[in-house]
Formats: C-alpha cells, sequence, structure tokens
C-alpha cells in the first residue's frame, strides 16, 4: 500500500539502517503500526513509486527530516510526510513524479459527513455502515480512475464537465449486462473462488435461488443493471404441472427475493430487469428447451406456451398487490416486450389490461416496443441490445446470449451550445470533438478492463473471464459502448432561442444534432471496430452536475437557460432528448414527439408519461399503448403514478401529500419514479426535485383570467 | 354558445376503453359537499373562455389517437344550447360522452333518441330517498327527474355507466348495497374513491377516505346485484 514507512520492507533492515537520524519520533503508518522514524523509508518509496533517481530521493528525505526535525510536531503520520515530500518534488518541477507518488484519500471532514448524512448521488443506495464503506472505497477509485486509467486530457473534461464518465468508482467493472438464465440452467451454479458447486437445478425454486445467487454475484462485477432475457420463458420447463397457487408462491419468491436482495453493494438492490413476453419470441421458437437438471427435454420452447404465460400472469398479480404496505415494487422491474406477434397471440388483450391495471395502479410496467423483425432485450434504466444476426445465431444456444456495455459516457450538451455562439459551424464541429472526447474515454477504459480479464480466472475479474462454454462469459467482442447525453433542450435553447417544444424548427434542430452524433459514432465504429451507440442516459445526477458546473463557467447565461428553481440550488438539465419537463404536452404529444429521437438512439430510449394522482383506467391505456405501437416510432414507455406511504400506519396513499390521509401523521415518505426506477423522493438529489416540481402530470388546462378582467365580464 | 372553462386533451380515465378529450363546462345545480371542481360552479368568470375552433383544431392533429370528447362540468345539461355543441362535435367526427348528475332527463332523453351521444355517465349521489340524497347534493333534491333519467338509460340505448363518489361520514357501505341494489345494473355501477383535497365543504378536508382495497370489495359485491 502507499504507505512511506512500510513495515512489509523488512523490519531487519531498519533497524540495521546506520545512517537514521536518531529522532525520537514515531509515525503512524496506513498500517496500523507505530514505528520509529527512518529517512531511508522515503527514500525507497521514491525508488518504488517513481523514476526519481537515488541521489534525489536521498535529498529530498533529508529535507523533509529536517523539516520534521525543526517543526516539532508531535504526532507524525504517513500520509503527511507523503504530503511533504510530494512539496519537495513539486519544488524540484517533478510533475510526473509527483503524481505517481499522490495519496488517494478523503479529508477527515468529508468522511464525517459522509458516515452521518446519506449519498444522494444514488437513490438506490440506503445509508448505512455497508453503503458508506462502498462510498468510501468508490471516491477511491473514482480518484484512481481519474489518475491512472484515464488520460489528463479525459480526466480534465470529466471534471470541467463537458463530459461525464459514469461510475468512475466502480472502474474496474463493466457498466451493464444482459444474462441469460440458460446459463446457470446448464452450468449449474458454479463460479470462479466459491467454496461449493452446485449442479443445474432440479426445480423451480432452486432455480429461482441460483439465479438470485448469480445475480448477486453478477452485480459485483458491474456498476449498472442486471438484465434477464425472457424471463417467463425460461422458467417454463420447470414449471410443468404446477397449480396456480404454487405458481404464484414462485413469482411472490422471485419478487421479494430481488426487491429485498441488499446483499450487494452495500445495501443497493441489485438492479434487476425481468424481461417478459407473452408470445414465444420468434427467435425462441424451435429452440430445444431446457428443464431441470440442465437436461433438454426434448421439446421446444413453442411446447411451453402455456406455462410461460401463466408465469408471466402470476408476476404480475404480485406486482398488482404490492409489497407488505401497499407499496410498488421497487425492483425488479418488469418489462413487457409489445412485438407483432404480440397481437397475434391469443389472449394478449386480457394480458394487456392486467399489465395496464398494474401501470396505473402501480406503474410498474415497461412497455418496450419491437416492431418490425427487431427483437431486443432491455437493460439498465432504458439500455437495449437489439439483437443482429450473430445474435438470431446464437440464440439456438441461448446461453451464449450475454451482453454488456462497457462504459457510459455523457455529453453535456449545452456546454457545447454556450461554445458555439450561435454559429452553426462551430457547434457541430464541437459535437463533433465532444463525440471524440467520449470515444477517446471508451478505449482508455476498455484498455485497463482488458487488462483485469486477461488475468483469466485468477484475476479480479474471474467471474467474467470464465469459460464455461468454451467462451469467457464476458463477450468483449460483443460489448457497447454508450454515447450518452444531457440537455438536447437546452442545447436548442441556447442556439436557437427556442426551446425543443416551442416550435418545429426548433424540434428539427434537435433531431438535426442527435442524427449527427448517431452519424459520428457509427463513423467511429467503424474505424475502430467497436460497436459505439447513443443511448438516453438516465443520468440521475448528472443533469445536476452539469447544471451546476455551467452555472459557474458560463455565467450569466446559463442562469436563464437551466431549470428549476435557482434561489434553492434546485437546478437540472432535461434529460437526453427529453422535451421540457414541464411543458404542457398531452402523452400523446410527448411519445409521438420523443419518439422521433428514438430510431437514432439505438442503445435504447425511453418516455416518461408522469401520472401524478390520477389513476388511468386500464382499457384507455392499453388503447394508448396499441396506438403507441402502431403510430410512433417510440421504443419505450413508462407511466408513473406517485404515492405517499406512511412511517406510522403503514398505508399508502395515491399522490404527493405532506401528511397521510389515513391516519394524518406527517411522517411520510413520497415514491414515484426518479428516472429509470421508483424510489422515496426523501432520497433525490436537489436537482431532481427540481424536476419533480416542475413535471407537468397531464393537468387540465384551466386559465384564470388576470385581474380587473373577471370583473368586466 | 356555451362557454368552455376548462380542456384536458388527453384523459386516460374518463372513457373505459377509449382516448378522449374532456371539456369541462360552467355551473351547477347541485352543491355537493365533495365537489372539487367547485371554483367551476361558483366563480366560472374568473377563467378565460377557450375558442371552440381553437380546440377542435387541437383534436385534428390528434385525429388518430383521440376517439372522442367527454363533455363534463360543472353540469352540462344545464345549458339548453348543449345539443348544438354536441352536433358540432360530431360535425367533425368524434365520439361525444356526456358527464350528467341526471337532472334534465329531457335533454338526456332528446340527445339519446337523436343518437347523438356515444355514452353517458350519471353521477348518483346516494341511495334514492329524499333525506339521503338532498344530503349528499347539499340541496333539497326533487328525486322525479333522477329516477327518470336512471330509466331512459336503463333502456339500453346508450351505453352507460352510473358513478358513485364515495365519502366517508356521509356514505355507509350498507348506503352502497342499498343503492346497488336499487339500480341493479351490475358491472355498471362503478364506485370512485373520495378525493380529500380541495372539496367546497373544507370540514371534508379531514375526513379519511376509503381503504382502496375496501372500496374494490365493495365494488365487487355491489356489481354482482342485477
Amino acid at each position: 500500500m502507499a504507505t512511506v514507512i512500510d513495515i512489509k520492507g523488512d523490519h531487519q533492515e531498519f533497524k540495521e539502517e546506520v545512517e537514521t537520524t536518531d529522532m525520537a519520533l514515531f509515525v503512524r503508518t496506513s498500517d496500523e503500526a507505530m514505528l520509529g522514524w527512518d529517512r531511508q523509508r522515503i527514500v525507497d518509496a521514491l525508488i518504488r513509486e517513481t523514476y526519481v533517481d537515488f541521489d534525489t530521493a536521498k535529498e529530498i528525505a533529508r529535507e523533509v527530516e529536517d523539516l520534521i526535525a525543526t517543526s516539532k510536531i508531535k504526532m507524525i503520520t504517513a500520509p503527511l510526510i507523503r504530503e511533504l515530500v510530494d512539496t519537495k518534488l513539486v519544488e524540484r518541477g517533478l510533475e510526473q513524479a509527483r503524481k505517481m507518488h499522490t495519496r488517494l484519500g478523503m479529508p477527515l471532514y468529508d468522511v464525517d459527513q459522509l458516515i452521518l448524512h446519506p449519498n444522494k448521488e444514488n437513490a438506490n443506495v440506503p445509508h448505512g455502515p455497508e453503503a458508506t464503506n462502498l462510498t468510501l472505497a468508490e471516491r477511491i477509485k473514482k480518484e484512481y480512475a481519474l489518475l491512472s486509467v484515464f488520460s489528463q486530457e479525459i480526466a480534465d473534461a470529466h471534471m470541467r464537465g463537458d463530459i461525464h464518465l459514469h461510475d468512475l468508482g466502480f472502474i474496474d467493472r463493466p457498466y451493464c449486462s444482459g444474462q441469460s438464465l440458460e446459463y446457470i440452467k446448464r452450468f449449474g451454479l458454479s463460479l470462479p473462488n466459491s467454496i461449493a458447486m452446485a449442479k443445474p437445478a432440479k426445480h423451480p425454486e432452486v432455480l429461482l435461488a441460483h439465479m438470485v445467487k448469480f445475480a448477486a454475484a453478477l452485480q459485483s462485477h458491474f456498476a449498472g443493471a442486471i438484465g434477464w432475457d425472457s424471463i417467463n420463458l425460461f422458467f417454463a420447463p420447470y414449471l410443468v404441472g404446477m397449480s396456480d397457487q404454487e405458481l404464484e408462491q414462485l413469482a411472490q419468491m422471485m419478487i421479494f427475493e430481488f426487491s429485498q436482495q441488499a446483499v450487494a453493494r452495500g445495501g443497493q438492490a441489485i438492479f434487476t430487469d425481468l424481461n417478459l413476453y407473452w408470445e414465444i419470441p420468434k427467435h425462441f421458437e424451435n429452440v430445444p428447451a431446457i428443464g431441470p437438471g440442465g437436461e433438454f427435454t426434448g421439446k421446444t420452447y413453442s411446447d411451453y406456451l402455456e406455462e410461460s404465460q401463466r408465469f408471466a400472469k402470476a408476476l404480475f398479480d404480485i406486482y398488482q398487490e404490492g409489497d407488505g404496505s401497499g407499496r410498488p415494487f421497487f425492483f425488479p422491474k418488469p418489462l413487457v416486450h409489445i412485438t407483432e406477434k404480440f397481437f397475434k397471440t391469443p389472449g394478449h388483450m386480457d394480458f394487456l389490461y392486467h399489465i395496464c391495471d398494474v401501470a396505473s395502479e402501480k406503474g410498474n410496467t415497461y412497455f418496450v416496443f419491437d416492431r418490425g423483425e427487431t427483437a431486443k432485450i432491455s437493460e439498465c434504466c432504458r439500455l437495449s441490445f437489439k439483437l443482429d444476426q450473430t445474435d438470431l445465431e446464437d440464440a439456438k444456444q441461448p446461453w451464449k446470449m450475454r451482453y454488456c456495455a462497457l462504459q457510459n459516457v455523457t455529453l453535456n450538451l449545452p456546454r457545447i451550445a454556450y461554445l458555439a455562439k450561435g454559429e452553426d459551424s462551430k457547434l457541430f464541429s464541437k459535437i463533433a470533438e465532444f463525440v471524440q472526447m467520449a470515444v477517446k474515454a471508451h478505449l482508455e477504459k476498455k484498455l485497463f478492463i482488458e487488462k483485469l480479464l486477461s488475468l483469466g480466472e485468477k484475476g479480479p475479474l474471474a467471474l467474467l473471464a470464465m469459460e464455461r462454454d468454451g467462451s469467457p462469459y464476458l463477450r468483449m467482442h460483443r460489448a457497447s459502448f454508450l454515447v450518452g447525453m444531457v440537455g438536447l433542450n437546452e442545447l436548442v435553447q441556447i442556439h436557437t432561442g427556442q426551446e425543443m417544444h416551442q416550435s418545429k424548427q426548433a424540434f428539427k434542430f434537435g433531431l438535426k444534432v442527435i442524427a449527427h452524433m448517431k452519424l459520428l459514432v457509427d463513423k467511429f465504429s467503424q474505424r475502430y471496430g467497436m460497436r459505439f451507440v447513443l443511448e438516453q442516459t438516465p443520468a440521475e445526477s448528472t443533469a445536476y452536475r452539469f447544471a451546476k458546473l455551467d452555472l459557474k463557467f458560463h455565467s450569466p447565461k446559463s442562469g436563464h437557460i437551466v431549470k428549476g428553481d435557482l434561489s434553492k440550488g434546485e437546478v437540472y438539465y432535461t434529460n437526453s432528448t427529453y422535451l421540457n419537463n414541464s411543458a404542457v404536452l398531452n402523452p400523446i404529444e410527448r411519445v409521438r414527439q420523443e419518439g422521433l429521437f428514438h430510431p437514432l438512439i439505438e442503445a435504447g430510449a425511453l418516455t416518461h408519461i408522469w401520472l401524478g394522482e390520477a389513476r388511468p383506467l386500464k382499457s384507455s391505456l392499453a388503447n394508448f399503448v396499441i396506438k403507441t405501437f402502431q403510430l410512433t416510432q417510440n421504443d419505450q414507455v413508462a407511466f408513473s403514478p406517485e404515492f405517499t406511504t406512511c412511517n406510522r400506519c403503514y398505508r399508502t396513499s395515491r399522490g404527493l401529500r405532506s401528511s397521510c390521509v389515513y391516519c394524518g401523521s406527517e411522517d411520510v415518505d413520497g415514491i414515484t419514479r426518479i428516472t429509470g426506477y421508483f424510489t422515496k423522493v426523501s432520497s433525490w438529489n436537489k436537482g431532481k426535485i427540481g424536476e419533480l416540481r416542475n413535471r407537468y402530470r397531464n393537468q387540465t388546462f384551466l386559465k384564470e383570467k388576470e385581474e380587473g378582467m373577471a370583473l368586466e365580464s | 354558445m356555451i362557454e368552455i372553462k376548462g380542456f384536458l386533451e388527453t384523459s386516460f380515465l374518463d372513457w373505459p376503453g377509449k382516448l378522449c378529450s374532456v371539456f369541462f363546462l360552467p355551473y351547477c345545480n347541485f352543491r355537493c359537499p365533495y365537489c372539487h371542481n367547485h371554483p367551476l360552479v361558483f366563480n366560472p368568470e374568473q377563467y378565460v373562455t377557450i375558442p371552440l375552433e381553437d380546440i377542435l383544431t387541437r383534436l385534428h392533429s390528434l385525429r388518430n389517437w383521440i376517439d372522442g370528447v367527454c363533455l363534463t362540468g360543472g353540469e352540462p345539461t344545464l345549458h339548453a344550447d348543449l345539443p348544438l355543441l354536441i352536433r358540432e362535435i360530431k360535425r367533425h367526427r368524434f365520439l361525444v360522452k356526456l358527464d350528467t348528475n341526471g337532472s334534465n332527463p329531457q335533454m338526456l332523453e332528446n340527445l339519446i333518441e337523436t343518437g347523438e351521444i356515444d355514452f353517458v355517465s350519471m353521477d348518483v349521489k346516494a341511495p334514492l330517498d329524499p333525506f339521503r340524497y338532498s344530503r349528499s347534493t347539499g340541496l333539497p333534491i326533487n328525486l322525479k327527474p333522477i329516477s327518470e333519467s336512471i330509466e331512459i338509460l336503463k333502456r339500453g340505448k346508450v351505453e352507460y355507466e352510473f358513478r358513485m363518489t364515495v365519502v366517508p361520514g356521509l356514505h355507509r357501505e350498507e348506503d352502497i348495497q342499498t343503492l346497488g341494489d336499487q339500480l341493479r345494473v351490475g358491472r355498471r355501477f362503478v364506485l370512485q374513491n373520495f378525493n380529500p383535497e380541495n372539496p367546497l365543504d373544507p370540514l371534508l378536508k379531514n375526513s379519511v377516505p376509503y381503504d382502496l382495497k375496501v372500496l374494490k370489495k365493495i365494488e365487487k359485491e355491489v356489481q354482482e346485484i342485477l
């Protein structure tokens, strides 16, 4: 470790060191030891960690010793010595050496704050000892990433807020992933470094247990979401002959397991997506089914339609109920794929009503639209993978269908517009510059992850390197590299003077920007033989961070542009390609207009309909969903109701209120969707609170006359 | 022509199975203590009137999506020229749904007979006896037109539903049962939960709405009465 006084560095040698000044001083080391002063340790560290020559190192050590001797410091710590050494390096202009010799860590005050106050960067992390451990570790890895994984150019761009490198605290993991249950069905649960190996499950409950444990293991190797493809179908061969009651029990276990699973990541729920189909997806129709014991059942998946549908229904019965106090489940998120075949599969209307009922009542349902021949699996907040020809070939051996996105880099679009000062050519060349930065960041991260993976099953990413089916679990050649965006609406506003919902020209300009970005990432994909794709960044904290940074660097202009409440510090930029959250746009306009961007955003996109207190009729929602499928290019829709849950009587009511409607208690929590998932409003960062206040909830247009006018009429 | 005081372009909750726009019309002849549209009842003058042409232009751009228009209030049937408004909407080939409290059976019957409305949602306030009905509507009520409207709808010449907003303190569970028994329309009798936000009678702000699960259960029971 980075201690100057290193106890591992052979204690014997330390005693024999003749040259050491006889200083009656003890040093607190980072390895929890008190050692006597030894100047040689400084020399050793400089030689080990930097390229400084021996004489310089000795000189520095002596100077630092003098400094300490004359200062009469009573307690000296290893970090202090290190900083003193660093100042000497700075004095000599040894910038590179100083960087290599630097120490990562946090000020006492910050640690104190962290332990006492909740983390608001990610509302999915609860506040507790395990969570603060996580945050502390993240802080150090983040610094490590910025100093050591990324080049200075990229690190500076991140610090300035030109771009945002997501999940820097998870630098040694890929970003998010799509899984196939078939892998554990076929190979059992046999993880590198684990004490016991389990053969393929024979019973559905055991399969579920394997799935949950595998998910937890995966979550500690990915920064973001763990998505599961066609989960109701892949469970189906295990469900033959089960009664409704048994099926409901299993569905309940699955949802509670994933919603309460808080072992991974410091009490953070596993970010789980369940992809569900009413039909047998076309690419699985003739695929041999794997059943109990990992054996092929001799049938194809087409033969399991009934079990698959019954399980999907059972899952939604549980979602409808909600948790023990009637709240919606935050995780796992159910994503139902609406396809051409969906509408040709008997019983689809009843199922559609059912999932619309859940959407209205609890908001859980995500409607994913796969039109024409596209097949997709969806992951994180809105990330999805479109399956191409190779994938469809893989589909014949579905355990091969494992996907990942290695990293997400988001561009600060409003920043580009401030810099362009209204000139089109400058704007588009700046966009290219920013995209190029994102690409460079991806190349750097890829190199780092490849280094870790090259250590194979003995390395830190053993789980991702394991080769149970002849190829590594993480299929690097299939990885995507995400380029996200925040604040297209504000870019357009700064550049054209109008927000995207305010005029057709402004909206078209927004489309042009995204089309340009799409062209750029395609070019880079060709150049590097990698998959760079656009994504709608969930930007839970990035939209806030960019807005704050621009208020600093691009004031006063930015003061008129950022959304939210400046006086309260609740500022944000509009997410990705979204239209202004407060714009009075009915849900039809929103799915239609936002949907025009979706074909350009390959990694998946989503339109939110904020419902507020309203509880729509399931049949009307179904009508809307069908029309969205037929009449728009929209990729994905979710309806978000709002709830108030009481901490005294444990009941949940509709709408965000300051007190409980049932018992009047003011000890309540608001619950609604933050970006791609539900959480308690109390855990949101300021930017998101600002957005929440502004969200247009499909209210009636009622305009009060200006004062005085009422008297005239 | 009737003044349209409020406009909601897309509603998912006013017309079962349809996407509709909602026009809010002013004034009402009832004074239900739990009314949450009361500014529209008492002081519609304070709101800007939205020109019908503007609304229809908007509706045209939503042509493939919006199935129809829901007319609500206030009480739409108070306006003698309501049929004209309906005809205008129909001329633009949108379906029409009428929300009414049933106090104007003549107009209701005419609209149904001429085939000008496609769905009627009638608010029923309490079991059909003068005392309880008056208590729920805040005024002395003549039940005759109400009962007539119910009969007209039950002839089945137009799709319909009866809606009851259930308010604790005003309606006991037996009251809902009694009304269900008097209507005998099965699943066409639907219950709505009372919303304590800004009711006409401020005292009701403190009353606790029924637990939703309980209400659903009651609804299921009364819907079995045929």
